[in-house]
């Protein structure tokens, strides 16, 4: 892996792209996603959840081998997906961003898909893109999850869309600026889209490739956490 | 006086002294000291003249006095396991904003030392 300053030809588009990278307990993987992403000439904002490894460690040398490129947010204690990506999101926000990336530190996502994922937010033809991964390859236990989720997702936010929970997806800074989440764990991914059906946002979703390693597999959402959530959508309901 | 109306009222009495010495602490609010004196006091009535709970169950039509007690005990129960289900949520939901400020906030005053300073790697 590559820990080099960006390419010279890193375009005004990849300039204006910031990359939410929420990372818990990502130590083998942190430094290939963002060694990678940072050669592709893109800004990476990485949250730390409260990790009791390295990953802040690792993230800290990315910082300062490549200051204008990197800014690095930590939670004190781990919070939950969900409160990293909002941590992430307004720090982006705050920056001078055209497009605000959420991209997921456990190396499941292709950093080629990037681009692709934020032309339609700087064609203006979109405020939201959700990157939807291909669920004829995705293994029985996730693919069960997510199509629940999905079902859960239209249910209590009234959004019928093909992946709920991606979690790679693409905002622009007025989208980005208007999402109220609340979710402090993997329900946020289904919020995210009812924030878009709440705000009217126009949203689309991009075909992705996903790199299935054991790894990976072992995080996101699975059954267990389907569950999980759906038990904290029903509460919410009562609220 | 038998043996139950006794361990009642000695309940009763504790339950009393301890709400009033955590209010008198500060660790408890106005409301709680009322809903919780309520709570010790009607256990202390009732232990006293067990005949009054017959009374309110003739009154609210359910048979027993006894079986009115449990309605409302586990009633009860139930509100306080909801209570202190959203407060710990409300703490949960507090604690999170406590943790994105310290983050964003440091992060931020970080993103200033980086530009006031001289980039190493520039």
């Amino acid at each position: 892996m590559k820990t080099t300053e960006p390419p010279q030809n890193s375009s005004e588009e990849q300039k204006g792209i910031y990359i939410v990278l929420p990372a818990y307990n990502e130590e083998k993987t942190i430094k290939e996603v963002m060694g990678e992403l940072i050669d592709l000439g893109f800004n990476l904002i990485v949250v730390d959840d409260g990790s009791t490894d390295n990953t802040y460690r690792v993230s800290m040398n990315f910082l300062k081998s490549h200051p204008s490129q990197v800014s690095l947010y930590r939670h004190p204690i781990n919070r939950g997906l969900g409160a990293t990506l909002r941590t992430g999101i307004e720090a982006a926000v705050s920056h001078e961003s055209n497009v605000i990336v959420t991209f997921d530190a456990d190396g499941q996502h292709h950093s080629q898909d990037i681009l692709p994922l934020c032309q339609p937010i700087i064609q203006g033809e979109a405020d939201v893109v959700i990157g939807k991964r291909n669920f004829k390859e995705m293994p029985f236990r996730k693919k069960f999850g997510n199509v629940v989720m999905n079902i859960i997702t239209l249910i209590f936010y009234g959004k019928d869309v093909e992946d709920s929970q991606s979690g790679l997806r693409a905002f622009n800074q007025k989208a980005a600026g208007l999402m109220e989440l609340h979710s402090r764990d993997y329900g946020v991914s289904s919020e995210i889209i009812g924030e878009v059906r709440r705000k009217d946002l126009r949203m689309i979703e991009v075909p992705v490739t996903t790199i299935y390693t054991d790894y990976s597999l072992s995080k996101g959402t699975n059954t267990r956490v389907g569950l999980k959530i759906l038990a904290r959508l029903i509460r919410n309901v009562f609220k | 006086m038998i043996l139950y109306q006794y361990i009642g009222l000695i309940i009763g009495i504790i339950g009393i002294i301890v709400t009033f010495l955590r209010f008198k602490d500060g660790k408890m609010s106005l409301n709680m000291l009322l809903v919780w004196s309520a709570i010790w006091i009607l256990l202390i009535v009732f232990s006293i003249y067990p005949d009054t709970t017959t009374l309110l169950a003739s009154i609210t039509g359910i048979g027993r006095g006894l079986d009115l007690i449990l309605i409302i005990g586990l009633i009860g129960c139930y509100y306080f396991i909801f209570k202190i289900y959203n407060i710990m949520e409300n703490i949960e939901e507090e604690i999170t904003h406590l943790v994105r400020e310290i983050a964003l906030e440091k992060g931020r005053s970080e993103d200033k030392r980086d530009d006031t300073s001289p980039k190493d790697n520039k």
